[in-house]
Parts: structure tokens; sequence; C-alpha cells
């Protein structure tokens, strides 16, 4: 008898809540001693946003997954958490520098967008009943996404630069990241177009050492793709996004065509473009100088030391960390973005922080199970493409803070302050619930079968 | 399309696992090293934050504590009786650290492993983290006594007391000196302009010299010469007469040995106690030859010379007694002369060792270690360093070396006034120094009191400081009289 493990669900989200709660009790403690002020409001809003959230997976995904939203929920609170942390050193006597970045109302803000978050996900669960749903706007959502990537590009700098990444759209006091929702629109974008084609791109051209080659006419989607990547980084001077995009479209051709073929022409792309790139634009071969030396004393030290405070944060910490509040990650920039991470490494240990990544690579693998277990090759494409992308982009930023691969700014999902990130992540965890529970959904009678097809309406 | 799924998915697994061990990297492997990197902001601002121990002379004088800046959550090391102690302490400054702030640091900051149970305590009882106090030797009588003698006549040079029975240092001044207070700066341009100046200085106010400056021990080196003679039976006991001409021809060169003023020494053979309290360079040149290179290399060493591992716990210089075998050139040795280099400190430990019956305890500046909750996390528990001589030898050498002071006649007769009521033992010394011994001869002094059961034993060198017992003498009487209480 399957069973929808909704009850599962609940416990382990109860289990979330109150890790997200002690943690914020935490740090009032370590910080001055006392309980955080914000605590019963914050932490009432947060319990129930997330059982809003678990009573509509109930009534709009009852098969789904039980571990997604608990997993998503934690991350989401812990950065919550870390928000409040850095937000509040150097602030009433606190210990610690002001980060005049953060404002005093960050966690506040944070708060809203997470409730905006569960809205998104809980609305795209209601809109969206089946992942095939999607397959109709293939083309509508590539071109939406076009579209979202180059607005900051054509926008000028005063309306869509922050801190020299050319990605934002900047209306007065309200600004968003637009590439992190074309990253799922790309995701639906690439999964219809690759399921249409995938039996073209298949066909073999001619074999050499033992590798099917595609013939030369069918690499005109990898080479728009790759072009379309590079001009992200050329026109926004983002690297890591231009990865991002790239590296799931690779990955999606190859589970669609099973080649490969595409993929050795995927990385070779990838390392002829960073090569080129590093040669050709001075920032890129910075990032590059910076990962390989980061101590070296020929490096103008402001161009490293972001990077150099975060390493030395973490070796602050430790196995055990410091504990929430008695750290001092406030000395390292933008700690609140791209380098939480290591603000968590820095305050919870190399413990903390392997539980944190564990955590991500749980969501990854139940994303990926979905994807194997669903039958319908679309949504199969997709929630493939949307585990690897946050596979990936968890690589690439922790990979980058940590100083295993040459830092890219892009933000932490769940973890990251600001809205954009923290939406789109929460959306994408409602796309790979849907698929999931499509997978688990149990084959329903043939006789009721017939009445279940009709289900169209929502579209 | 699974089985490329499953591709993916593994693609995935090996970049989480390649994330995992990098951070282990980090933050398990790498941890002290990106904590020694300079400029490492976090580790700088860290050690003010908390309230380093104390560190405390004689049970309750604090010699060093960190107080509160006020109107600030900062802590400022503060040295109430700054170049008095400086030898000892050192300092701890927002660069680094010298002296027991740099040898005991890990305890003084609270991050020694021994400290890690009570810090875990502090910290689910919410105490805030702070190190734990050292408690050294030092008797403040005896230091400031030490200090007072050195700085009221500007002398160069360094007094050493120890407690023959346990090894524990009593007083370790050293003159000129510095005030560790100047290097408690915050500001790093200030700290950098401070250290440039100091270590400008000719007068070299940063070197320990009681541990870290080595001078020929001159006559005082003939303590180990006779120990020597005595342990390998060339010496029966102190009425053996040994021959002391007026002059000795050193063989295999042109060189003349002669004793002090040219003197002749008693009627040219006298008792070895007699050349002793003489202090006759032509006897105790010819006994060493008697000896021979290598048994006085090897009682050298048994007195703690060529030992380039001690540590008290700050590290000492090597006292050397080079090894020879030419009879001129072992002739010199034994007095002392030549290239015999030792600290003020091995001069004390001379004394200390004949004072302890001919058993070398190893000497130790630190007490014992209490955490913030005042449990003992470390106890000095004397140890033996080495056994040069055996009692009988040692009280051939107590003898000799009272005669030193007590003996109308002895080298060492004047200071004998000074101490009433407590007999005193000791060896002078006045060594000759600089290239062709152009250089002041520097005044050397090792003794121990009371001769009967030794409360403390002293070493002292003057740069430059002419007779050992015009100069160094008077200042060991003077640690003894604070030490011991005689007014």
């Amino acid at each position: 008898m399957p069973r929808g493990r909704r009850r599962t669900e609940l416990l382990m989200l109860v289990f979330a809540v109150a890790v997200v709660l002690l943690a914020y009790a935490s740090v009032g403690f370590g910080l001055n001693g006392k309980l955080p002020p914000g605590l019963l409001a914050y932490g009432l809003t947060f319990a129930g946003l997330v059982l809003a959230a678990h009573l509509a997976v109930r009534r709009l995904a009852p098969w789904a997954d039980p571990l997604l939203l608990p997993l998503a929920a934690l991350l989401n609170g812990l950065g919550i958490v870390m928000i409040y942390r850095l937000q509040e050193s150097g602030r009433g006597g606190n210990p610690g520098n002001v980060i005049s970045t953060l404002a005093p109302t960050a966690t506040a803000y944070q708060v809203v967008y997470s409730a905006v978050g569960l809205a998104v996900f809980v609305a795209l669960l209601a809109v969206i009943r089946q992942p095939r749903v999607l397959q109709r706007y293939t083309y509508t959502l590539g071109a939406i996404a076009l579209v979202l990537l180059a607005i900051p590009a054509l926008l000028p700098a005063s309306m869509s630069s922050v801190n020299g990444a050319k990605v934002w759209i900047i209306i007065g006091r309200f600004s968003i990241q637009p590439e992190e929702f074309a990253k799922l629109a790309l995701a639906v974008f690439f999964a219809g177009y690759l399921v249409a084609k995938r039996d073209v791109l298949a066909l073999a051209g001619r074999r050499v050492i033992g590798i099917d080659l595609p013939r030369a006419r069918d690499l005109g989607p990898v080479l728009l793709a790759w072009a379309a990547s590079l001009l992200i980084l050329i026109f926004e001077t983002d690297i890591g996004t231009s990865a991002l995009f790239f590296g799931m479209f690779v990955v999606m051709i190859y589970i669609a065509t099973q080649r490969t073929s595409w993929l050795l022409i995927g990385i070779l792309l990838f390392v002829f473009g960073s090569y080129a790139a590093g040669k050709l634009f001075t920032h890129v071969g910075e990032r590059f100088n910076i990962w390989l030396h980061p101590f070296a004393g020929q490096n103008p030290s402001h161009n490293a030391y972001q990077l150099v405070q975060g390493l030395e944060g973490m070796g602050f910490g430790g196995i055990l960390g410091s504990g929430l509040g008695h750290g001092q990650p406030y000395f390292t920039p933008l700690v609140q973005s791209d380098f939480i991470v290591t603000a968590f490494g820095e305050e919870l240990g190399l413990a903390g922080l392997m539980a944190l990544l564990l955590v991500f690579g749980l969501i990854v693998q139940r994303g990926l199970r979905a994807a194997i277990g669903v039958t319908d090759p679309f949504a199969k494409l997709l929630a493939a493409g949307l585990s690897f992308v946050l596979a990936l982009q968890i690589f690439v930023i922790v990979g980058g803070v940590t100083g295993l691969i040459p830092l890219t700014g892009i933000t932490t999902p769940f973890l990251s302050q600001g809205g954009s990130s923290l939406i789109a992540s929460w959306a994408l965890i409602a796309l790979l619930m849907r698929v999931s529970d499509t997978a688990r959904q149990p084959t329903p009678q043939p006789i009721q079968d017939e009445g279940m097809t009709q289900v169209v309406r929502t579209g | 399309m699974n089985r490329a799924l499953m591709r993916v998915s593994l693609a995935c697994l090996a970049m989480f696992l390649l994330l995992l061990v990098n951070v282990n990297y980090v933050q398990a492997f790498e941890s002290s090293g990106l904590a020694g990197k300079p400029g490492n902001v976090r580790v700088f601002n860290q050690q003010f934050q908390y309230q380093r121990g104390a560190i405390v002379a004689g049970g309750d004088t604090k010699i060093a504590e960190s107080r509160l800046i006020k109107g600030t959550s900062s802590y400022r090391r503060f040295y109430p009786d700054g170049p008095v102690y400086a030898p000892v302490t050192g300092y701890d400054s927002i660069y680094g650290a010298t002296g027991i702030e740099a040898a005991e640091g890990s305890e003084l900051s609270g991050s020694a492993p021994g400290l890690d149970v009570h810090n875990l305590i502090s910290l689910f009882t919410g105490k805030p983290k702070q190190g734990a106090s050292v408690y050294l030797t030092i008797s403040p009588k005896a230091q400031q006594a030490a200090y007072q003698a050195l700085a009221s006549k500007g002398y160069v040079g360094s007094v050493v007391a120890l407690d023959p029975s346990t090894g524990a240092i009593l007083a370790m001044a050293s003159y000129p000196t510095f005030n560790p207070n100047v290097y408690t700066t915050l500001s790093g341009v200030a700290l950098d302009r401070i250290d440039k100046r100091l270590r400008a200085e000719k007068s070299q106010p940063l070197l320990n010299r009681a541990i870290n400056a080595t001078y020929p021990p001159g006559s005082t080196f003939k303590i180990v010469t006779s120990s020597t003679a005595f342990s390998t039976q060339k010496v029966a006991n102190t009425s053996s007469t040994i021959p002391a001409p007026t002059n000795f021809q050193l063989p295999g060169s042109s060189k003349v040995l002669i004793n002090d003023n040219n003197e002749a020494c008693a009627d040219g053979n006298p008792p070895i106690i007699e050349a002793f309290y003489l202090s006759c360079n032509t006897a105790f040149g010819k006994l060493g030859i008697a000896v021979g290179g290598p048994a006085l290399h090897r009682y050298a060493g048994r007195f703690g010379m060529n030992n380039p591992g001690l540590r008290i716990p700050l590290p000492v210089s090597p006292s050397v007694f080079p090894l020879e075998t030419d009879p001129d050139f072992v002739a010199l040795s034994a007095i002392g002369q030549f290239n015999d280099q030792v600290t003020p400190l091995q001069e004390a430990m001379f004394a200390a060792a004949i004072a302890n019956g001919g058993k070398l305890m190893t000497p130790h500046l630190v007490q014992q270690v209490l955490a913030p909750d005042l449990t003992v996390t470390q106890q000095a528990q004397p140890t033996v360093l080495a056994t040069p001589v055996t009692p009988q030898v040692a009280g051939n050498l107590q003898q000799m070396m009272t005669a030193v002071v007590q003996n109308p006649a002895g080298t060492a007769y004047d200071v004998n006034k000074s101490v009433a009521g407590v007999e005193i033992a000791g060896k002078t010394g006045t060594a000759q120094n600089g290239v062709n011994n152009t250089g002041l001869n520097d005044a050397v002094f090792t003794c121990y009191a009371p001769t009967t059961n030794p409360k403390i034993a002293v070493g002292v060198i003057v740069q430059g400081g002419g007779y050992g017992a015009a100069t160094a003498a008077p200042i060991a009487m003077q640690v003894i009289r604070a030490y011991l209480g005689i007014r």
C-alpha cells in the first residue's frame, strides 16, 4: 500500500523549526547573553509559514517526497538566523563591527522574502498540477528567460550594477536579480526543447576513437547556449551564472541523448571559453590569480581580501566552531551574500558546515531520485536539470569561497541574503516536489485512468 | 535516460565529496596554518576580547595582568613593576611575545590543551573565556634586590638566584633593561617605532643577559676543574698539595701563565684548598693539564654546560666548554679563559650543584598554572638535571668555597662582614675579556648560603666590572640578604 508520508514530513518540519529556533536563541545568548527580542515574532511567523506550506502540500502534492520541504525550510531558517546574527554584530553593544551594508531591518525583510518564497511555492504547486503542463510553454519560457537575462545588460549601470556585477534590475528601492528566475525558465526550456529534439541530436555522425560525434549541423543549439553564456559573461561580468547555465545545458543534453560526445564537446568548449576569457578579460584572469595565490604579497590586498577573510574565518572556527555569536564573521566583506557559508563555517565549525552541505546534498539527491522515478521524459529531464543546477550552484559558490575553485560571485541558495535567490529557490523546490509527486503517485486503476487524464483545465 | 541520470548523480556526489574534503582541509588541517598567517585579523583581535591570565611572582605579586580599557570591551596588558621583571615576563604585544608571555602563551591565553575541559564548561555556563594564571618561582624580594643592585650602580650585567634543592629560579635580573609596558600599545605604527628604537639601542636593553648572553667564567670555573680532579682521583682531598709555581710556561706556547698581580702562590706547593681560596691560576692550569681536556669537557657537561636544549621554559643559550687536547689550551680553559663561555644562570648552577650535595636540579621558572576556577592544571616537580659529583666531592668543594669567603686570605673575605650571622660559600672570578684581553675584565661571582642547609645559590656577572670580589660579590650579598631577610 503506497503512502504519501505526509506525517513524516510534518515530523521533520517540526524538527527543522526546532533547530532554527534553538539556533536563533543561541545567537542572542552568544551576542549578549539574552534571548533575542524577535524570537517570538520571527519564530511564530516562520513556524506558521512552513506549517501552511505543509498543509498546502497535503492537498496539492500528497505523494511528493516528504524530505524536500523540511530540508529547504531548515536551510531557509538557518539563513534567517545567520542574517540576524550578522545584522546584530556591532549594534547595541554587541561585539564586532557594524556591517554597513546590512540594515537593521535585514532580518525582517528576509522573513518577508521567505513568506513570498513559500507563497510562490504553494502557488506553483497549485497552478502546475502536472509537470507536462509546463511543456506547452517551452518556447514562451525560453523567450522570457532570454529577456530576463538581457535586461540587466541593456540597462544603464545605475539601474543594473551592484558591486561590479551587472545582474540587477533596480527600480528605486526595489531590486531583483532576474537571472535567478531565468535559471528556472531556462531549465523548462531546455527540457522541452531537448525532449522534442533528442532523437535528432542523438543521431551519430562520424566515429572518432570510439566516440560517436554528432553531425556538424546539429551542433547549432550547443553553440548557441555557449555563445549566450559567454555574452552573459562579457556584458554582465558574471562568470558564475554563465558557467551555471552552460553546465546545466550540457548535462541536460547528455541525459537526453545519452551521447558522451556532447559532454566532451561541452567540456572542451567550457575549457576553451574560460581560458580565452581569462586571457581577454583582466577581471577573469585576476580571479584565477587570486585562486592560485590568495596569500601572495603581489596580489593587491583588496582583491584577495574577501577570500582570505573567508578562509581565515573558517580556520578560526576550526572543527567545532566558535559558536553562534562568538565568532568574528563581520570581518569578511559582504559576508551575508556570497560568503555566508564561511560565516557558518566560522561559527558552527567544520561539523556544522558539513551538516549544511549534507542538507544541500540530500535535496539534490531527492531531486535526482524523483527524476529517476518519473516516467515522463520531460519531467525527468526537468527534475534532473534542476537538481544538477542546484548541485552545480552549491559547488561553484562553496568551492569558490573555500578556495577549491576560482571564486565567482553567485548566491548560496536559501542562505544568502536577498529575495530573488530565496524566492527562486522555493520555486525550484516546488517544481521538484511536483515531479516527485507525479513519480510517487500510485498507478490508478485502468477504469479510473480514463477519468484522470481529463485534468487539463488547470493549464 | 536513467543510465545517464545515474552518471549525473555520481557527478553530483563527486562534487559534494570534493566540497566536503576541501572544507575538512581548510577547517581541520589548515586551521592552525591560517591562524598563523600574518595579519589574521581574527586571531589578532581575539587576544583583546578575553582576559589573559596573570603572571604572579612569590604567590601574590602580580607582575603582569590584563586590565579592561575603560569604556571598551578590550583588555590591555599591564606590567606593574615592568623593568624589574622584564627579563622574566618579557612582553605581550599585538605582533608577538617574548619571555614567559611567549613560553606560557597558550596557558595565559587559555588555548592550551589542558584547559579545554575548563573552556567547554565556561562555554555552557556562559562565563567569558579567560586565560590561566602562571605562578612563578621568582621571589619578589630577591628579584627587587638583584635589580636594584645592578641598576643603582648602572652595571651592565645580570644576576640569577636559584633554590639549590629544587632548581626554582628565585631571581633573574638583567641590566640595562626595558619597560614592557611600552609594548602593550594597540597601535601597530607606534609599536613598530618603539620596537625599532629599542632594537637599535647600543645598550641592548632587550637582551636577557641572564640566559641569552655568555661571558667567560674566569676563576669560577676552578670549581669544575677541582671537581674533576677529585672525581678522577688526581687529588685525594682538600689538604692534598698541588704544584703552584709563580710562573708557568704553557707547553707548546710562548705564553706564560701567572697569578693575579704576578704573585707567588703560597710556598709554591700549597694544599688545593689554599690554591682555591687564593685562586692561583698556575696551580689550576697545571691541574687542568693533569686531569686532561676530555675529562674537563665531560664534567663541564655534567654541570650543565654544552646543553643547547635547556628550557626554563624560556630557551637558554648554551654555555660552552670546548673539547681541547692541546695542553696550553687545556690549561687556559681550566681557569675559565680561552673559549669558555657561560650564562649567568650557569654561574648560579655551579654553586647550586655543589650546595645540593652534587645534585644539579633542573632550573625552572614556573611553579604552577591555575585555571580561572583555581584548579591546578600544571605543577612544577623538581627534577634532577644531572649529578656532576658525588656528595663526598661536593663536600670537598663546599669546604673550599666556604674558605674563599671565610678565610681571611680568601679572595671574597671582604664581603663576609656584610652578611652578619649567615655563613656564605662562593668563588670569585675576574675574567679577561676581548681580543688579546684588551677589554675590561668581567666581574664574576658564584655562591650559596647558608653553608649548612643552603637556601639560595646566586650567580653574578658584571660586564667590565673588574674584580669579581669587588664588584660581583657585593651584589650577590644584597640578594642573599634580601632573600634570607637579613638587615
